[in-house]
């Protein structure tokens, strides 16, 4: 049964169906069971189950009414969620639905509250006027907002809002006639009504501001006139007016007072501008009387006052070149352009007069120029000089500047600068004269360029100025700013003081270079150059010098900044030191590269004291030794010479030419016969036969021994061998004559002169050996073309000549020569002197004809004393001769008899 | 000079609060709000005034030639009499009460505005229309401030807006045209007299403002 009614009829129902409720009000439902159902099956009111969505409600909240109804109450409706049932428990165990209803809980609207309205005009006939209002809370229902409106006694439609709940335009609106506005609020639960506004919508009017402002200059310079369009027409609304304006490029708006523009107009003259200066302007509307709202401003319009009068005279100074020469100046008059609010206008030149104070009769002098600077030559004296600035308008007031002979009153004193922020202030404390004026030069010291001179004017009851940097130019941190203040007197002009600034400083850029200037066994002069004022970055406060050897500690110096030199005192000889060098300012400082010196072994002056007194003993020494050797020749003559054998008894008959070229080519060989012919001679000081001699005879002749081989090395070394003439390596031959070649070769040349005196035939042979060198060179030149001109062949010719058989022999003979003559120059210092003492008859590796002649007179003084024969200087000069005559055909000859064999 | 100034300003206060007494206490608040009504209704007229000069130019245009024409000046037609005139003499028109004055605007303006409802319903063009619309209902608002005014005044509202005339509608289209310049016309000349007469009326009601201000003031 219960499907086939719930089917087909409901079995009972809910009052009320689906129903509103308000939040937190108390709500009680009933459910009606049908009649038909209570007969159908024993169904009663008593079995009734209430539930909100699937949740049971207690039973406390049921009250059965009679056999068909049953009531549920909720005290509270936020408890309730929909859908509400009614069922019932069927047979004791089934539950069946009989009924349910919906459930909306929500609030009734609140009062709108707070409703205001303005009237936006859009055209010149168009003014639509919104509401706005506070919707009050959220109502959880659909509610409906209307704005209501009325006159006295005629209705509007209602303006629906759409999409908002706060507000409403209504398109067109009357004016002249109070209006009732309110709003009404409605949804199920009820309505609410705000309060009404009453107005008139003219009174509420937000006006389109004032278009097609423009701007007209007037005559006068400091006024502009503006004209625009209202858009409101005068019937409708009687206007009242705010106009703002500002410079172009500033920000700040100046107001036209609003007691001038209080009623409707179109034009209005701007007042109390500065001349030739842009102005911004706009302009906004409201109702004459002031009850409404602004209009917004309108677009912005700019114009240009007139052009005027500079109002003042340009800025006046001049820089004096120092190096005046004679009794002209080169005066350089500057001057600084004035500013936008002095020119009035576009300056169109500088007039400037100078007129010379000193002479009455001297003419006026007049220029006219663009720019802001002139130069002039005048002569010393006193000037007045002045200045105008010229616009369309017309000049300026004069500025005048004295330029006195001399600046000879009285200067600022107590001159000071002090950084402030982004400026340097300078202050001084004024002279006690009434000053004029004064000015303030200053300019950028810096090395890289010119020191490029800046000024400002500043008047004369002040005692400091900020320095203003010219637009680019500002005053830099870092930067030495040397600062000149002169006071301006009404008759002259006070000397400048001048003071070194900085706006700011750092530590120095870099640190100086220290070098030493002397190092000496305890000290050091140490030495370095000031930092460029560009590398200092402020000012060097003092300079530190830190010093130290490789183990020890750093010692510190602290020196004043004016000193570029200083000398470090108590060091440790011959030590390592590191030095280096720190440049403080107040900001900071910072090291130059490190630099290191060895302190010296010996003081100054101590090898000195050795080695001058040993040198000059010595010298002493040899001086007395020749002296002793001059004094008693006579007797070392009848020493030596009782020994020479009578030269017509000698075996010298001997001697043809014919016996040296039976000898063989070896130089031992050859050594033999002219060993056996100076068996008798002293001279033959070679190594074989020297022990011959006794030692107390020869050791006085030592030096003398050594002279004698150097001039005959001379004297026969005519073929021109930078060996073998060398008269260095003579000595050295006769010193040491161990080598068998040295002596071989030694012994040809010393046969030479000894050989020489003995007898003059056998010259020839000797001769020959010497002489024939050039000419054996001009043959092997025909011969072999291989070094025409080059000095090194030419060499190796004569060593090839001279060794023999051996080339590489001769080669490293004459290298072995030559490394002698190195160690002679190192460690001996006697040889020194002996050479020194050779060296005033002999240069060294000197050939000139002069030399031999000099040398040939020594030798000369060295035979004499030997043999006091004449005939050896005779030979001596014959030998070049004979090198430059020497015939042909005595080539053969040589070829023989030396075997030096062209090769 | 400041002193004198201050001497003025303070013969004025007392002179004012001298006649403070003499000012009905209660009267104050309805004489502000008559003097402004009235106010409110010479600014409507003004502007009606001005939203007629522009809407008859645009209207006539509209009607062609020869009625836009500056000159145009047509005898009036005996038909026309239905709209109210405002052709009274001056003079006379001077010498009769407020409240007589007040009811014939306010009669002759509830008149109008019948007939320019017809007008409205007949114009082609759509700005026209929204125009006349507007103008309507801005006379409407009129007829409701000289009721307003002459209410505040303490007259009788005149029996209500007479039923239109039944006039026979137009015979012809030049005729009907005629109809619409003289109402225009009509309309013109009754807003610049009622103009005059609100002005008038303005000087006659003394504006309590002034006094109020001072006795604010003066307190």
């Amino acid at each position: 049964f219960v499907a086939a009614g719930g089917l087909v009829q409901s079995c009972g129902h809910i009052i009320p169906e689906s129903p509103v409720l308000a939040l937190g009000s108390n709500f009680t439902a009933l459910c009606i069971l049908n009649e038909s159902c209570l007969d159908f099956g024993n169904i009663y009111a008593s079995q009734i189950i209430w539930k909100i969505k699937n949740r049971v409600v207690p039973k406390e909240q049921y009250r059965e009414i009679n056999r068909t109804v049953s009531s549920v109450t909720f005290n509270d409706t936020s408890s309730l969620a929909t859908p509400l049932t009614c069922n019932i428990l069927a047979d004791g165990q089934f539950e069946q639905n009989i009924y349910g209803i919906t459930i909306t809980v929500g609030l009734p609207p609140e009062k709108p509250k707070n409703l205001s309205c303005i009237v936006h005009q859009l055209s010149q006939l168009t003014y639509p006027m919104t509401c706005t209002w506070n919707p009050g809370r959220h109502t959880f229902l659909d509610t409906q907002f209307r704005l209501k409106y009325r006159w006295a006694r005629e209705s509007f439609p209602d303006c629906i809002p759409t999409d908002v709940n706060n507000s409403c335009t209504i398109p067109d609106i009357h004016f002249f006639v109070n209006l009732e506005i309110w709003v009404e609020a409605a949804n199920a639960l009820g309505k609410a009504e705000s309060d009404p506004l009453v107005l008139d919508p003219i009174d509420i009017v937000k006006p389109l501001s004032p278009h097609n402002l423009s701007v007209n200059s007037e005559i006068l310079p400091t006024v502009l006139k503006l004209s625009w369009e209202n858009r409101i027409s005068d019937p409708v609304m009687k206007l009242k007016f705010n106009i703002r304006y500002r410079i172009a490029g500033d920000t700040n708006w100046m107001e036209v007072p609003p007691e001038d523009t209080p009623s409707t107009r179109t034009s209005f003259s701007v007042q109390g501008l500065r001349p030739y200066t842009e102005y911004v302007f706009s302009i906004r509307c409201m109702k004459e009387d002031g009850v409404g709202y602004w209009s917004d401003w309108s677009e912005e319009k700019s114009g240009i006052t007139t052009e005027d009068k500079p109002s003042k005279g340009p800025p006046l100074w001049r820089i004096i070149d120092a190096y005046h020469s004679g009794a002209f100046w080169t005066v350089h008059l500057i001057w600084k352009a004035l500013k936008p609010y002095e020119a009035n206008g576009v300056i169109l030149q500088y007039e400037l007069t100078v007129r010379d104070k000193s002479s009455l009769t001297s003419p006026l002098e007049k220029f006219n120029v663009t720019s802001t600077n002139l130069t002039l030559q005048l002569p010393n004296g006193t000037y007045e000089v002045t200045v105008i600035a010229r616009n369309r308008a017309g000049a300026s007031p004069p500025s005048v500047l004295l330029i006195p002979a001399s600046n000879s009153k009285a200067p600022v004193k107590n001159l000071r600068t002090l950084p402030k922020y982004d400026k340097l202030w300078v202050g001084w404390t004024a002279p006690n004269s009434y000053v004029l004026k004064y000015v303030i030069e200053w300019c950028l010291v810096s090395s890289r360029s010119d020191c490029i001179i800046e000024w400002q004017t500043a008047l004369g009851d002040v005692q400091g100025i900020d320095l203003k940097g010219i637009q680019l130019i500002s005053i830099k941190p870092f930067k030495c700013y040397l600062i000149t203040v002169y006071p301006l007197y009404a008759d002259g002009q006070g000397s400048g003081q001048s003071v070194k600034a900085y706006l700011k400083q750092d530590r120095p850029s870099k640190g100086p270079t220290v070098q030493t200037k002397k190092v000496g066994k305890a000290e050091a002069v140490l030495t370095w150059n000031h930092l460029t004022v560009d590398e200092q970055n402020g000012f060097i406060r003092n300079y530190t010098i830190l010093y130290k050897t490789i183990d020890g500690n750093e010692t510190v110096v602290t020196v004043d900044p004016s000193k570029t030199e200083y000398t470090l005192s108590s060091l440790t000889s011959d030590t390592l030191y590191t030095v280096r060098m720190m440049a403080s300012t107040d900001n900071g400082s910072r090291s130059g590269p490190d630099f290191t010196f060895t302190t010296q072994k010996f003081g100054k002056g101590e090898i000195e004291a050795i080695v001058v007194p040993v040198c000059l003993a010595f010298l002493l020494i040899v001086l007395l030794a020749v002296l002793f050797c001059f004094n008693k020749r006579d007797l070392i003559k009848k020493h030596i010479w009782p020994m020479v054998p009578d030269p017509s008894k000698s075996n010298i008959a001997q001697w043809s030419p014919q016996v040296p070229a039976k000898h063989n080519f070896s130089s031992k060989d050859q050594m033999y016969p002219e060993g056996s012919f100076t068996d008798v001679s002293v001279v033959e000081i070679e190594a074989d036969d020297k022990k011959s001699f006794s030692e107390q005879d020869l050791k006085p002749f030592d030096l003398l021994k050594k002279e004698k081989s150097t001039s005959e090395g001379h004297s026969s070394g005519i073929g021109g061998s930078s060996c073998m003439s060398s008269p260095r390596q003579s000595v050295s031959d006769s010193d040491d004559g161990e080598t068998t070649q040295n002596t071989s070769s030694t012994v040809q040349y010393s046969t030479v002169v000894l050989n020489g005196y003995r007898d003059q035939t056998p010259v020839q042979v000797f001769s020959r050996s010497e002489s024939t060198q050039p000419l054996l060179d001009s043959e092997e030149r025909s011969e072999d073309h291989t070094g025409e001109g080059d000095s090194t062949a030419e060499r190796q010719q004569y060593f090839r000549q001279n060794g023999g058989q051996d080339e590489t022999n001769a080669d490293r003979l004459c290298f072995e020569r030559t490394k002698q003559i190195t160690h002679a120059n190192e460690g001996d210092l006697v040889g020194f002197v002996q050479l020194q003492i050779s060296g005033q008859s002999s240069q060294p590796l000197g050939l000139g004809m002069e030399k031999n002649t000099q040398e040939a007179a020594l030798s000369n003084v060295l035979q004499a004393s030997t043999e006091g024969q004449t005939v050896r200087p005779e030979t001596v000069e014959e030998n070049p001769l004979s090198v430059d005559e020497m015939p042909k055909s005595y080539l053969p000859q040589t070829v023989r008899q030396g075997g030096y064999m062209p090769q | 000079s400041p002193a004198g100034d201050s001497w003025g300003i303070f013969t004025f206060l007392c002179a004012a609060l001298c006649n403070l007494p003499a000012l009905p206490a209660l009267n104050c608040s309805e004489e502000l709000g008559t003097s402004q009504s009235i106010q409110q209704t010479y600014d409507l007229t003004r502007y009606l005034e001005h939203q007629l000069r522009t809407l008859a130019g645009t209207y006539l245009n509209y009607l062609g030639p020869p009625f836009n024409e500056p000159d145009f000046n047509p005898p009036r037609l005996a038909r026309a009499e239905r709209v109210p005139s405002a052709t009274v003499d001056l003079d006379l028109w001077r010498g009769l009460t407020d409240n007589a004055r007040l009811a014939a605007n306010y009669r002759a303006y509830s008149r109008l505005l019948c007939y320019l409802r017809v007008l409205d319903g007949q114009v082609g063009t759509a700005e026209l229309r929204h125009r006349l619309a507007h103008f309507c209902a801005s006379l409407q608002g009129l007829v409701l401030s000289i009721g307003g005014v002459m209410s505040s005044l303490g007259y009788p509202l005149p029996a209500g807006p007479p039923a239109p005339p039944g006039a026979p509608p137009a015979s012809n289209d030049f005729l009907k045209k005629m109809d619409d310049f003289w109402l225009l016309k009509e309309l013109q000349t009754w807003l610049w007299r009622s103009a005059k007469d609100f002005n008038r009326l303005k000087k006659k009601v003394p504006p309590a403002v002034v006094t109020l201000r001072l006795e604010a003031r003066g307190f």
